[in-house]
């Protein structure tokens, strides 16, 4: 438990008046990719801010590897790719990523051999010696990607790392995550792009006003609670009360309703119900629900 | 050679502005105007005798590294008033402070590099300027390494204060109080000449109170004290002004005022570290 690469519990942030974290508990484990989903203002960039120590939280605790993110040692192998990567653009690629490699403690002689390396990695071989005032919005993004996996770290944070990127920019970066991955680092990734974080998370923490309202493994929460939309020739108090023995009713008009059913597969079992009960079933029809209809049902009137 | 990255990034920052390097070409300029102003001046004072040299040769001297420590106040102010803020607001810190670095250690190492840079100009500029006087007119100061280190003093002063303005306030605020105060550490060190001419205790507590808010007046008063040459502080002493008039000094800086500097360069740098470390990024 200790040593988990992010471990947050209780975390509270107010600014000023407002409050950007509600009690937000997270939790990252070695080789895991975490999305934190939320819209804007969530609280996303807020959580990552305290992980780097950037921003003190208000209350509630959080460390990485173990270590109280106050402490700058916490940070030694760490990753971090902002939402709004700058830098001094008078640095040409390469003495960007050297720079980080010496305040990361990379030896001089590693870094050189890394620097070809990771800009290859990132798409930008050849590019190391340009100056990055001329980079363009993609290559900054690469090149801030590049900065964020430089020394070794074992947890990446990476801040809508696919914003500025073209579609095979964001596959690239996709399948840069999946390495890291199998390397075993673990990486907390924040998005508002829920195809994004649907193709590459193994787990995802939705946020909502500052805190988790729902977290799990990625399978279990978009195949868990199948809907089905239920049409019948006439519904009453009976038939509202025969199909919530197998679930929660969400919505129902004259001749609709919609259930969250559990389990595999109740879809044959409600028909029968139905039927022996004496109801005109006309339509039966499971809904798969995609991780963007959770979003959005557990996200609903807050404005983007 | 990992040691103190943020200095060295620092240094070649400020090197690498192209403000810098108009400065160093207006420095030059400067210099080489001086040296013929000061030659034009002192082969005429020449023609008339030996204690007119003395005394055009001092002024001359004193107001040249008088424009030398405005270009070094000038150079401080420039290099501190956006040395977190500008680094804060335009968001190139939060990677930075993402590796395993305290807030006190960047920001000290910082200070440093533009510590250093200010040292080296005051050093240089004082020194070619006192340089070009002795080749031309065989000026020599009473103590120059003592006028110049106050210089550098000053310098230091001047950026500490601009550090923490920039922990505290946006650089164009930051930058317009700072300049403020400049510009009345100064007034008050006129207003304090004025007092000990006139025999005023009210105009002279006025310029103590600001000297010790600001000391960088104070600081060049004592450094041109200890410019001047034997010979310019013989003939000026049957002045009752004393030394190089308003803009000058008439007495060498007292211990307190050295020791009231360094402190206050320490104690604002950990009020700026104390602050800066609080803050949300």
């Amino acid at each position: 438990m200790a040593d988990l690469p992010v471990s947050t519990a209780g975390l509270r942030k107010v600014y000023g008046g407002s409050t950007a974290l509600e009690g937000l508990d997270l939790e990252v484990r070695p080789g895991e990719v975490v999305g934190l989903l939320g819209a804007n203002g969530a609280g996303k960039t807020t959580t990552v801010k305290i992980l780097l120590g950037l921003v003190a939280a208000t209350a509630g605790e959080a460390s990485l590897f173990g270590r109280g993110v106050g402490d700058p040692e916490a940070r030694r192998q760490v990753g971090y790719l902002p939402e709004h990567f700058r830098f001094p653009d008078w640095l040409t690629g390469a003495e960007l990523l050297d720079y980080h490699g010496r305040l990361a403690g990379m030896p001089a002689a590693e870094r050189r051999g890394r620097i070809p390396e990771v800009l290859e990695r990132v798409g930008l071989a050849g590019r190391g010696n340009q100056r990055l005032r001329s980079y363009s919005k993609g290559m900054t993004q690469r090149v801030g990607l590049a900065q964020a996996v430089f020394a070794h770290p074992r947890l990446v944070l990476l801040d809508e790392p696919t914003s500025a990127l073209d579609p095979i920019g964001r596959r690239e970066v996709r399948d840069l995550i999946r390495d890291l991955r199998e390397d075993g680092v673990a990486v907390l990734l924040n998005s508002h792009l829920l195809g994004e974080v649907e193709l590459v998370c193994d787990r995802v923490a939705i946020v909502d006003r500052g805190r988790v309202v729902r977290a799990g493994r990625l399978d279990t929460m978009v195949g868990a609670g199948t809907q089905i939309r239920v049409r019948l020739d006439r519904v009453d108090e009976r038939a509202l009360a025969l199909l919530g023995g197998f679930g929660e009713v969400v919505a129902v008009d004259d001749t609709t309703v919609v259930l969250t059913a559990e389990g595999s597969d109740p879809a044959a079992e409600v028909a029968a119900e139905l039927v022996r009960a004496g109801y005109g079933l006309q339509a039966l029809i499971p809904v798969h629900r995609s991780l963007e209809d959770i979003f959005v049902g557990l996200v609903s009137g807050s404005a983007g | 050679m990992s040691a103190l990255p943020i200095t060295r990034l620092s240094v070649k920052e400020a090197v690498s502005r192209r403000l810098l390097l108009a400065g160093v070409l207006l420095s030059l300029a400067f210099l080489v105007l001086f040296a013929l102003g000061f030659n034009a001046l002192y082969s005429r004072a020449s023609e008339a005798g030996q204690g007119e040299t003395a005394l055009a040769g001092g002024i001359m001297t004193i107001l040249g590294l008088y424009i030398v420590q405005f270009l070094i106040a000038f150079l401080a102010l420039f290099l501190a008033t956006g040395a977190v803020s500008s680094e804060v607001d335009s968001g190139t810190l939060h990677a930075i402070l993402a590796r395993p670095l305290s807030r006190r250690s960047w920001l000290g190492q910082r200070w440093l590099a533009f510590a250093g840079t200010i040292a080296v100009y005051a050093v240089l500029m004082a020194g070619i300027l006192l340089m070009i006087a002795r080749v031309i007119a065989g000026y020599g100061a009473v103590a120059p390494l003592r006028a110049i280190s106050l210089l550098v003093l000053e310098g230091l002063v001047l950026l500490s204060l601009g550090f923490l303005g920039s922990t505290l306030w946006s650089t164009l605020a930051n930058g317009a109080v700072a300049f403020s105060l400049f510009g009345m550490a100064w007034l008050a060190g006129i207003i304090e000449f004025a007092g000990e001419m006139v025999g005023n205790d009210l105009m002279r507590n006025i310029g103590i109170a600001v000297s010790l808010l600001v000391p960088s007046d104070a600081l060049w008063r004592g450094a041109a004290y200890y410019l001047q040459s034997p010979a310019f502080l013989a003939v000026s002493a049957v002045d009752d002004a004393g030394g190089a008039g308003p803009f000058g000094g008439s007495a060498p800086p007292s211990a307190a005022l050295i020791g009231w500097s360094i402190a206050y360069v320490v104690l604002l740098l950990a009020v700026a570290a104390r602050r800066f470390a609080h803050r949300d990024l």
